[in-house]
């Protein structure tokens, strides 16, 4: 039988997979979210409680993924580094998609030389590798949590920029919007009230992939040391923690990639889901 | 040399074999049919039409025929790779881990297994400590030796981003009309899909090579600090960390010109691979 893309067995089972797979990685996010909510509840040690007799001990009943260099209980760190990564990776792609939605809704309603001039900042901005921007801002700012948002999120917005003009320019010619014109509606209104709304889809898929995205980019910066400082758990952190470690201590490399990865990967999962989804309407 | 060479390649061949045999009596032994999906569980399926479905997919035939008509389809590389299919989904959920791990995680990890455990890579550095007194042929060797994890992590995570596009763009271009009308010409399928299908599903990609230059420069930033290499990534974290302003300021200067060049040289690939941009004489 010659394979023809499309014929029915072929793509049921994709959708059907494709479904499967949005839905697990939901489910994870879930799970996440909670385990981040009642972190102080769910975990076994106090994150910060330094103990040093009982340095890199491997995993065992008293400590489920055993303990790093300065004693203190891997699990009860990871359960704790789940609200950065989450509180990280929401913030930051908010902030992205708050400055990428209003440019791209501006830049294609307005057209002319408004979008000519907002599309070569787009441009501009895309040309940098985003890591060089990001240590290079950070470095002269001050490594915490709240700059490490901003400037995530003031490095990829872009992507959502274009997103949303792309879309604008193809809504702003349909009969809909048309009509709400001919009745008077003001320019504000129309974007706000006819054009925005109709315009999210794909921003939902870009903002879902975004924020697995953002995850990924502070543990890099927790890695290099200019992202979440110790003694504050984040993933990325306790990764740089184990580099000095490697080799004797596993544990203390192979569990917080594994939660990265997880994560990651859920969104990543969900928000392919929703691509499909909307793509199939 | 050759002829070490030449036994260790013909030495796979059983081994292969092995594997391909292995898989292939794994998925016959399962219960069930590829047809009862489709047809068993549809009572409006006739017995002829199931007949007539299973005689489409060979099934029909004795299971040395199938085993022979499968291995004939694996040499060619063609693992019925359609959207759903088993090879498909292997590889969507590798290639979804590939994307979704963070790279100098990965590089810790190698650096973990291979460099420290097993011992089998340096685990930083680009040049043994007496490299100035070896020979150009063991320097250079030497050098790639360093370089095995590096470039075996980053070609990896690397790999993992192309191949969601290739796909993405692999099954967009089998549903266009020209490959229907290549299919109903007769054309053999794997002349099909390599010729009319892969050469078109490529052209994205020139342009996510160039587009992909500052992930590979931001790569390197972090797997240059992984594995202390001593390049411009690495240079770069360290004028960082001494808050060197000047350097920082060029790299990054040095950084989006790159990009740019990387930008220019898709573009121009493009309109060198795709006739149909030169034709229109371009923007």
């Amino acid at each position: 039988m010659k394979k023809v893309p499309g014929t029915f067995p072929a793509l049921r089972s994709t959708r059907y997979f494709g479904n499967r797979l949005a839905a697990t990685g939901a489910a994870v996010l879930l799970l996440l979210a909670v385990i981040a909510v009642c972190a102080p509840w769910l975990a076994p040690y106090d994150p910060l409680a330094v103990n040093l007799p009982e340095a890199l001990l491997a995993p065992s009943p008293a400590h489920w993924l055993g303990t790093d260099p300065l004693g203190r209980d891997v699990l009860s760190r990871l359960i704790f580094g789940s609200r950065i990564s989450l509180l990280i990776g929401f913030i930051a792609v908010g902030v992205a998609v708050v400055i990428g939605t209003a440019v791209g809704l501006l830049a294609g309603y307005a057209g002319g030389r408004c979008d000519a001039a907002l599309m070569r900042l787009v441009d501009t901005m895309l040309a940098f590798p985003s890591i060089f921007l990001l240590l290079a801002v950070i470095a002269i700012l001050e490594p915490n949590i709240y700059n490490i948002m901003a400037v995530i999120g003031l490095t990829s917005w872009m992507g959502v920029a274009r997103l949303v003009r792309a879309e604008i320019l193809s809504l702003k010619e349909r009969d809909f919007v048309l009509a709400a014109r001919a009745l008077g509606a003001s320019p504000l209104r129309l974007m706000v009230r006819h054009l925005l709304p109709n315009a999210m889809g794909p921003v939902l898929v870009a903002a879902t992939l975004g924020v697995g995205g953002a995850i990924l980019t502070e543990s890099v910066l927790s890695y290099l040391g200019l992202g979440v400082q110790p003694p504050t758990p984040s993933w990325g952190n306790i990764l740089n923690e184990g580099r000095v470690a490697l080799g004797i201590a596993w544990w203390l490399t192979l569990t917080p990639g594994v939660c990265i990865l997880v994560t990651v990967l859920a969104f990543n999962l969900l928000g392919e889901g929703i691509r499909d989804g909307l793509a199939r309407r | 040399m050759i002829g070490y060479l030449a036994r260790r390649l013909l030495g796979l061949i059983p081994v292969l074999l092995g594997i391909t045999l292995i898989s292939f009596g794994v998925m016959k032994l399962a219960p069930g049919k590829p047809t009862d999906a489709a047809v068993q569980f549809n009572p409006k399926a006739s017995f002829e039409a199931r007949e007539r479905m299973e005689k489409l997919l060979g099934l029909d035939q004795p299971l040395h025929r199938q085993y022979l008509r499968w291995l004939g389809r694996v040499v060619r590389f063609d693992f019925e790779v359609r959207p759903g299919g088993l090879f498909d989904r292997l590889t969507t959920v590798l290639v979804f881990i590939g994307y979704s791990a963070p790279g100098f995680w990965l590089a810790l990890l190698a650096i973990g297994w291979f460099g420290v455990t097993l011992r089998w890579f340096p685990v930083s550095g680009l040049h043994a400590i007496d490299h100035e007194a070896m020979g150009l042929l063991r320097r250079g060797l030497d050098v790639a030796w360093h370089l095995a994890l590096p470039v075996g992590v980053m070609t990896f995570v690397g790999l993992a981003g192309l191949s969601r596009y290739a796909r993405s763009g692999m099954i967009e271009v089998l549903r266009q009309d020209y490959i229907r009308t290549a299919r109903a010409k007769g054309l053999p399928e794997r002349r099909v899909l390599f010729r009319h299908g892969l050469r078109n599903a490529l052209l994205p990609i020139i342009t996510i090579l160039g587009l992909s230059l500052p992930d590979l420069i931001a790569g390197s930033v972090v797997m240059e600090t992984v594995f202390s290499i001593p390049g411009m990534g690495r240079l770069f974290y360290d004028a960082v960390m001494a808050r060197d302003q000047n350097v920082v300021m060029a790299l990054v200067t040095i950084g989006a010109l790159l990009t740019l060049l990387g930008n220019l040289l898709a573009d121009l690939a493009y309109a060198y691979a795709d006739p149909r941009i030169r034709v229109r004489g371009g923007r």
